[in-house]
C-alpha cells in the first residue's frame, strides 16, 4: 500500500549515547516521538520545581501565625506553584503525550509540520527558563497565577518579577498555538486513508477538540498579556482604574482564556481515560458516538463561561444568570461521560493494572471535583465560597484528581510504548496508594476550611477553631503525595536502567500505536496495518469475532 | 420546594439553605458514582470473568435516560440559583448607603454617611436592620467577607459596589478580605461588632466628638511630633486640618480594641513595637520606620492613647 508520498527517511534507529550519534542531537530533533519525550521530561522538571515550592506552602500553613517564609517570599511562592503547575506542567505533559501518541495513532509518520513542532516545544521551554529567571533577577511574580490588575501594574508591584511573567506565558502561549495547529493540521490531512474521523481512537478525538481550544484560547490570553507589557513597560493604562483603564477588563480577557484552558487541561485526560478503561475492562468504549460529540458540546461550551470566576466582582443579575445557566450546562456533557466510563466497565473483565487503578481514582476523585464545580455555577453559593480554600480543594480535584491522574494513567500505559520498559507494578501501587490517598487526605480538609472561612492565598492565618487541625492534617497529607511522587521518580529511574524487555504490545490493546515495536523505529510504519474499525489490532488478534467493519 | 424556602429572611440562612440541597443531590450523585464503580469492579474482576467478554457495543440509551435526568436536575437549580440571586443581590436605583467602607492596602476605612462618623478597621454596625454597604477601593482589588453577615462583595478601584449586611444577634463577627491584595493580604482581617441600635447611638455619639486633648507633657509633645515627623502626611485627625486619609484616621485611635487590621490588640506594648519598627509588627505594611528614640516612642504612645 502506498499511502504516502515518499519522502526518503532516516531509518536508522533514535539518536543516542549508544548509537554514538550524541546527545546533542535532541536539541536539533524535528522527530515527533522525541520532541514528545522532551515534552514530558519538561514537565517532569518542572513538576519537581512545582511540587517542592507545594511542599513549602503546606510546611508554612501547617501551624497558624508561623513564620517559617516571609509573606514576600510565600507570594512569589504560590504565583509561581499556580503558574508552574498550569503552564509548565500540565500543558507540557498532555501536549507531550499527544506529540507523541497522534501520528502514532493515526498510522502516520510524523507531524504536519515537524519543524513547527520542534519550535512549539522550545518557545515553551524557553519561556519557562525565563519564568524562573526571575528569581535572579530580583524577585519572581508574586500578583497570583491569573495576575490581578493593578495589583500586578507597577504601582503595586514593582519588582521585574510580573514583566518575566508577562514574557513568560508570551512565549509558552507561542508555543501552545503552535502545538494546537500542528495537532489540528496532522489529524485532518495525515491520518491513514483507512481511517475514517468516526474511528479516531478517543485520545485523538479529544485531543482534536483541544486543539481548536487552543487555538483560539491563547491568543486572548497573549493579547491581554501584551496589554499589560505595555503598561508596564511603556506607561499605557489598560488595566490601571485610576486613570481611565479597567480592571475588569483583564479579568474578562483572562478568564476568557482561562476557563476554556481548565478544559484543555481536562479534555486529554479524558481521552487518556476513553484509552485506559476499555483496554483494561476488555471491552470497547460504552458510547464511542456521546464521549467524541459530548466533547465538541464541551468545546464549544467552555467559551461562554468565564465569567462564574467573576460572580463577586459586582456583575449585574441578568450577567450572573446567563453565565450561571451556560456553566451549569457544560456540566451535562461532562458529567455524562463518566456514565460511560463506567458503562464501558459493565461486563467486562477488569484487570487492575496500574494505569487502571489510577483511571478508577480519576472517576471518582474527577466526578467529586466536577461536582463541586456546580457549586461554583449556583451564583449565591459562589458568593459566599468563593477565593476560600474551598475553592482551592475544588481546583485541585480537577486539575490532580482529574488531569494529573489520567497524565499518570497513560504515563504507567504508555511507557513501554515510549521506552521499551514496563514501569514496576509494585512501586506503582506504592506510588497509587501514597498519593492517591494523600491527595485526598490534603485536599477534602481544605473544603471545610474553605467553608469554615479561611481565604486562599494567605501566607498565614489566626488560631481561629478547628482550623489548626485541618491545616496540620492536610499537611501531613502532602507528605504522603512527596513519598509517592518520590518513589514514582524512583521507579521511572530503575526501570530505565534495566534493559529493554517490553514487547510491542504489552496490554494487548487495540490501537495502532501498539502494532509498532517498543519504542516504535525512526520510522514510524513501514506499512499500514488494514484498519477497518474502530480497534484495528482486536481485528487482527480476533479475526473470527471482528469489530464492527466502519470503512 | 418546601415553603418555608420563601419564609426566610436573610441572605445568609437563604444562600445556606441552598448549599445544603446542592449538597444533598451532589452526595447522591457522588454516592452512585462511587457504588457503581466498586460494585462493577468486584462484579466483573477478571478472575471471575471470561478473558474475553462479549464485546457488543451497547446503543447507548443510558445517557439518554441520564440526560434527561440530570438536564432536570439542573434546571431545578438553575431556577433557584435566579430566584435566590434575585433576592440577595437587589440594589435600590438611587443607593443611600449607611454604611461606606473603602480598602486599602491593607486597612479598612468606615463612613457612616447618616452620621458623619468617620473610622478604620473597627467596624460597628446595629443589630434587626438590613443596612446597605457601599464598597469601593482605594488602591489594589479587595473583597469584602463577613460569612455570617452577607454575601462576598468584591470592591473594585474606581466602581462602587453595594450589598446588604445584616446581623441579628450582639456580638463580634470575624470576616477577610477574600481577594489577594499583596503582601500583607493574609493580615487584612475584618472583625465586626453589632451592637443593639440604642448602643450603636451611643457609639456613634462618642465617634462624633471633638478630638481629646489635655495639657501633659507627654501628649504635647506627642502631638507636636505627630504633627512634625509627617505623621499627618498620611493620618487624619477629625477637626484639624490634617485630613489625608492614606492611613487610618486616629481621631478616636484609643477607643479602638486592636489595630492593624484586626492583626493585634491595641495596647501600649503592641503600640510600641509597631511604633518602634512598623516592618517588623508587618513587613511591607505602607507605614516606614521613623527611626524615633525611644522617648519619641513614648510620647507618641502616651499621644495616641489619649485620643479616646
Amino acid at each position: 500500500m502506498s499511502l504516502f508520498i515518499n519522502i526518503p527517511e532516516d531509518k536508522e534507529p533514535l539518536p543516542s549515547l549508544k548509537t554514538g550519534r550524541g546527545k546533542l542531537l535532541w536539541i536539533a530533533s524535528t522527530d515527533h516521538k522525541q520532541l514528545g519525550i522532551m515534552y514530558l521530561c519538561l514537565a517532569l522538571f518542572f513538576f519537581v520545581i512545582g511540587g517542592l515550592e507545594a511542599m513549602a506552602i503546606r510546611a508554612q500553613l501547617a501551624l497558624p501565625d508561623n513564620d517559617l517564609i516571609s509573606p514576600e517570599l510565600y507570594n512569589q511562592i504560590f504565583t509561581m506553584h499556580g503558574t508552574t503547575m498550569i503552564f509548565l506542567v500540565l500543558m507540557p505533559a498532555m501536549v507531550g503525550l499527544a506529540t507523541y501518541l497522534i501520528p502514532l495513532m493515526i498510522g502516520a509518520n510524523e507531524m504536519a509540520f515537524p519543524r513547527l513542532n520542534a519550535f512549539s516545544l522550545w518557545m515553551t521551554c524557553l519561556g519557562g527558563m525565563l519564568l524562573y529567571f526571575s528569581f535572579f533577577a530580583g524577585g519572581a511574580p508574586n500578583a497570583g497565577w491569573f495576575n490581578y490588575a493593578p495589583l500586578s501594574e507597577n504601582n503595586y508591584s514593582s519588582t521585574k518579577g510580573v514583566d518575566y511573567f508577562l514574557v513568560g506565558l508570551i512565549l509558552t502561549g507561542i508555543g501552545s498555538i503552535g502545538a494546537g495547529l500542528n495537532f489540528i493540521t496532522t489529524i485532518l490531512t495525515l491520518r491513514s486513508p483507512d481511517i475514517k474521523l468516526n474511528m479516531l481512537p478517543l485520545f485523538v478525538w479529544m485531543m482534536l477538540v483541544n486543539a481548536f481550544l487552543m487555538l483560539a484560547a491563547f491568543p486572548l490570553l497573549n493579547a491581554g498579556l501584551f496589554m499589560m507589557l505595555i503598561d508596564r513597560q511603556f506607561d499605557a493604562h489598560f488595566f490601571i482604574p485610576s486613570t481611565g483603564g479597567s480592571a475588569i477588563l483583564w479579568q474578562h480577557f483572562f478568564w476568557a482564556f482561562g476557563h476554556p484552558e481548565v478544559y484543555i487541561l481536562a479534555l486529554p485526560a479524558f481521552g487518556i481515560i476513553s484509552e485506559v478503561i476499555p483496554v483494561f475492562s476488555r471491552k470497547p468504549i460504552y458510547g464511542y458516538k456521546f464521549v467524541a460529540s459530548s466533547s465538541v458540546a464541551i468545546g464549544l461550551l467552555s467559551y461562554s463561561v468565564w465569567a462564574h470566576h467573576m460572580f463577586s466582582v459586582g456583575l449585574s443579575n441578568a450577567v450572573n444568570g446567563f453565565f450561571a445557566i451556560s456553566s451549569m450546562l457544560i456540566g451535562i456533557p461532562t458529567g455524562l461521560k463518566v456514565i460511560n466510563w463506567i458503562g464501558t466497565m459493565h461486563k467486562g473483565s477488569i484487570s487492575l493494572s496500574i494505569p487502571m487503578l489510577f483511571a478508577i481514582a480519576f472517576l471518582v476523585d474527577f466526578t467529586f471535583g466536577g461536582l463541586s464545580g456546580i457549586s461554583f455555577a449556583i451564583v449565591p453559593i459562589d458568593w459566599q465560597l468563593t477565593d476560600t480554600y474551598y475553592l482551592v480543594a475544588h481546583l485541585h480535584y480537577v486539575f490532580l484528581g482529574g488531569s494529573l491522574f489520567g497524565i499518570f494513567a497513560g504515563i504507567y500505559y504508555w511507557f513501554p510504548k515510549i521506552s521499551g520498559r514496563m514501569l514496576s507494578p509494585k512501586l506503582g501501587k506504592w506510588h497509587f496508594w501514597l498519593f492517591v490517598l494523600g491527595f485526598n487526605l490534603t485536599f477534602f480538609l481544605q473544603h471545610i476550611l474553605g467553608i469554615l472561612g479561611m481565604p486562599r492565598r494567605i501566607y498565614t492565618y489566626p488560631d481561629l477553631p478547628y482550623w489548626k487541625v485541618l491545616n496540620i492534617f492536610s499537611s501531613i497529607g502532602a507528605v504522603f503525595m512527596f513519598i509517592g511522587m518520590a518513589i514514582f521518580f524512583w521507579n521511572i529511574y530503575k526501570t530505565l536502567k534495566k534493559p529493554r524487555t517490553a514487547v510491542a504490545n504489552p496490554w494487548d490493546a487495540w490501537t495502532l500505536e501498539w502494532s509498532t515495536p517498543s519504542p516504535p523505529e525512526l520510522k514510524n510504519f513501514d506499512e499500514i496495518p488494514q484498519v477497518h474499525s474502530r480497534r484495528p489490532l482486536w481485528d487482527l488478534n480476533n479475526p473470527d469475532n471482528p469489530d464492527k467493519k466502519l470503512n | 420546594m418546601p415553603n418555608y424556602y420563601f419564609l426566610k429572611i436573610t441572605d445568609v440562612d437563604l444562600i445556606e439553605e441552598l448549599f445544603v440541597y446542592f449538597l444533598i443531590v451532589a452526595s447522591i450523585i457522588f454516592l452512585l458514582v462511587v457504588f457503581f464503580t466498586f460494585f462493577f469492579l468486584f462484579r466483573y474482576g477478571v478472575k471471575k470473568r471470561p478473558k474475553k467478554p462479549s464485546q457488543i457495543e451497547s446503543a447507548g440509551q443510558a445517557e439518554s435516560v441520564l440526560a434527561i435526568i440530570v438536564t432536570i436536575v439542573i434546571g431545578v437549580f438553575v431556577y433557584l440559583t435566579i430566584v435566590t440571586m434575585e433576592k440577595v443581590q437587589t440594589i435600590p436605583e438611587n443607593p443611600k448607603p449607611f454604611l461606606e467602607i473603602t480598602g486599602h492596602q491593607w486597612w479598612w476605612e468606615a463612613k457612616y454617611p447618616n452620621s458623619g462618623v468617620v473610622t478604620s478597621n473597627q467596624i460597628y454596625i446595629p443589630t434587626g436592620k438590613k443596612i446597605l454597604l457601599k464598597l469601593n477601593s482605594a488602591d489594589v482589588i479587595h473583597s469584602w467577607w463577613v460569612p455570617e453577615l452577607g454575601r462576598k462583595m468584591d470592591m473594585m478601584p474606581g466602581r462602587d459596589n453595594y450589598m446588604w449586611f445584616y446581623a441579628d444577634k450582639e456580638g463580634e463577627y470575624l470576616g477577610t478580605c477574600s481577594e489577594f491584595c499583596g503582601v500583607q493580604h493574609a493580615r487584612m482581617r475584618i472583625r465586626v461588632t453589632a451592637l443593639n441600635p440604642e448602643a450603636f447611638e451611643v457609639w456613634e455619639q462618642q465617634q462624633l466628638r471633638p478630638v481629646a486633648t489635655t495639657n501633659t507633657k507627654d501628649f504635647l509633645k506627642g502631638k507636636q511630633l505627630f504633627e512634625t515627623k509627617t505623621c499627618t502626611n498620611c493620618h487624619a485627625i477629625n477637626g484639624t486640618d490634617f485630613k489625608e486619609n492614606i492611613g487610618p484616621n486616629l481621631t478616636h485611635f484609643a477607643s479602638r480594641k486592636r489595630f492593624l487590621a484586626d492583626m493585634k490588640v491595641n495596647n501600649e506594648k503592641n503600640l510600641r513595637a509597631w511604633l518602634t519598627n512598623p516592618q517588623d509588627v508587618k513587613s511591607g505594611a505602607k507605614m516606614p520606620n521613623f527611626i524615633l528614640s525611644e522617648s519619641e516612642v513614648d510620647a507618641l504612645v502616651a499621644y495616641l492613647n489619649y485620643l479616646k
